[in-house]
């Protein structure tokens, strides 16, 4: 089931110069530590000048999934939903 | 004499996303791929499906159903609201892949494209446009995710090339041109064919045709006179034929806006503040096309089923989201209302582009109203959508949510 959070969350992120890639890899929610697996869809959302890179994405062991949201004015992360793969 | 099937190249390519919302959350979620998922304009039980993955179609659950009777039909299904600003990017990047291509790449709706590969760099260089399908297949699964399946469909025209892209779903390719059309007539029926209807196919009915073979044998007078009625019984008959008919560019006629009521009402302030709102955004949309309006048109759809309309064009343009307002609410005012309102939509036509602005020589508040909305426009594009509003749409931020239009795409 899909809920929703709306709460900020610490993010580890990986920037791979090789690749250049900046991906978020660590996600610490309620005293827990996720460590992200495969991500599923990045995009990015623009509130008037603003722009927001959204990261959904699960973790290695296929638990939960996350949608994350970078905001690039202050480089806060937040957690907006998460889905458990099921229907309720 | 009878016109000859179109033998040339098959050089039109139709590309379509398969259940496209539905297979971008599968891709965007891995814990419900391979699942039954409903993507619903609501999620709440009277919400309307409007699109669903392979698995929920399977069961069932198709465009139109409601949430309650998708439950119904299967009590998993992940039934999930649109997330309309990744479908465009999703949309923006398939275009991409596109225009790699070949420039001719034209977008029918949020997840469909045709491209016309005549006088391309793949064809120049001899590559076959069966080669060209596989490999859009990959670039496309390169952009969007591995999850994410196109059909392709390949004709002498567009109508032949969505026919073909809807043989084998999902993730086909085929094409159609004049060695097997025949064959491939002879396998479908009228509906099956794009742009016949239930109403059509009564009509094509009554004048003796019941298969897409019989329609493409019968002879032109007899679709344009008796089945028909007009020119359209000669542009089917181009049509069925491979003979291009339909690459015609209508340009943009209006900008509409229109919401579904959650909560149905028959209070008329209540009805203002949505109308403003649907103002405001089709507003925005015109004044960032470039456009002015010269018309103004409310419809309203009542909970008892009854619909009421009117529209009325304006001698003076129509620019500023107050000036759609104010002739949308005189419209307004001339209704009387027999029941709750369940739909309301407003749209302003007859546009002309912006510039040069004609001036009306009675009318002094015509450049104050311009310099303010673009203002406001400024404002809201630098601080987010409705940072700065009317007072009329304080507290309206969530009701009246951004989707995507069925058909054309040409705001994204």
């Amino acid at each position: 089931m899909r809920e929703i959070i709306n709460e900020e969350v610490s993010v580890v992120m990986v920037y791979s110069a090789k690749k250049r890639l900046a991906l978020p890899h660590i996600i610490g929610w309620h005293n827990k530590e996720y460590k992200v697996g495969e991500i599923g869809y990045h995009h990015i959302v623009k509130d008037g000048d603003v722009r927001h890179h959204i990261f959904e994405l699960v973790d290695t062991k296929d638990t939960l999934w996350f949608r994350l949201n970078l905001d690039t004015s202050n480089l806060h992360w937040k957690l907006e939903a998460i889905h458990d793969g099921l229907a309720t | 004499m009878d016109l000859q099937l179109n033998y040339n190249d098959p050089l039109i390519m139709h590309i379509d996303l398969n259940s496209c919302f539905a297979i971008i959350e599968q891709q965007a979620n891995p814990l419900i791929r391979h699942k039954p998922v409903a993507i619903a304009a609501y999620d709440t039980p009277r919400g309307a499906v409007i699109a669903s993955s392979y698995e929920a179609k399977a069961k069932g659950i198709k465009l139109g159903v409601n949430v309650r009777e998708a439950r119904l039909l299967d009590r998993n299904v992940i039934v999930m609201m649109p997330d309309v600003d990744k479908y465009f990017d999703a949309h923006n990047r398939f275009n991409k892949v596109l225009l790699n291509y070949t420039n001719e790449v034209v977008s029918r709706s949020v997840d469909e494209f045709v491209v016309d590969f005549a006088g391309s760099p793949a064809v120049r260089e001899g590559q076959s446009l069966v080669d060209v399908g596989m490999n859009i297949k990959k670039d496309v699964k390169a952009a969007l995710g591995e999850y994410v399946t196109v059909n392709v469909g390949i004709g002498t025209n567009r109508f032949l090339a969505k026919l073909a892209a809807g043989l084998h779903k999902p993730d086909g390719l085929d094409v159609i041109n004049a060695d097997n059309l025949r064959e491939v007539y002879s396998k479908l029926e009228l509906v099956d064919l794009p742009g016949i209807n239930r109403g059509y196919q009564a009509r094509l009915n009554m004048a003796g045709i019941y298969t897409p073979l019989q329609f493409l044998d019968a002879p032109m007078l007899l679709l344009k006179k008796q089945v028909f009625k007009s020119i359209c019984g000669y542009y089917w008959y181009l049509r069925l034929r491979g003979h291009e008919i339909d690459n015609v560019d209508y340009g943009r006629k209006s900008f509409g806006q229109q919401y579904a009521l959650g909560d149905k009402t028959t209070d008329r302030n209540q009805i203002s503040r949505l109308l403003m709102k649907l103002c405001e955004k089709a507003g925005r949309r015109m004044r960032k096309g470039g456009y002015t309006g010269h018309g103004v048109h409310l419809w309203l759809n009542f909970e008892n089923r009854m619909y009421w309309a009117k529209g009325r064009k304006t001698k003076s343009g129509i620019y500023a989201t107050q000036d759609i307002y104010l002739n949308a609410q005189k419209l307004l005012n001339e209704v009387s209302i027999p029941g709750r309102v369940s739909n309301i939509g407003v749209t302003v036509f007859n546009l002309e582009p912006v510039n040069p602005i004609q001036l009306g020589l009675f009318d002094d508040s015509r450049l104050d109203a311009t310099s303010l909305a673009k203002a406001a426009d400024i404002i809201n594009d630098k601080y987010g959508e409705f940072t700065l509003v009317p007072a009329i749409m304080v507290n309206m931020q969530d009701i009246i949510l951004k989707r995507v239009a069925f058909g054309s795409v040409q705001d994204i």
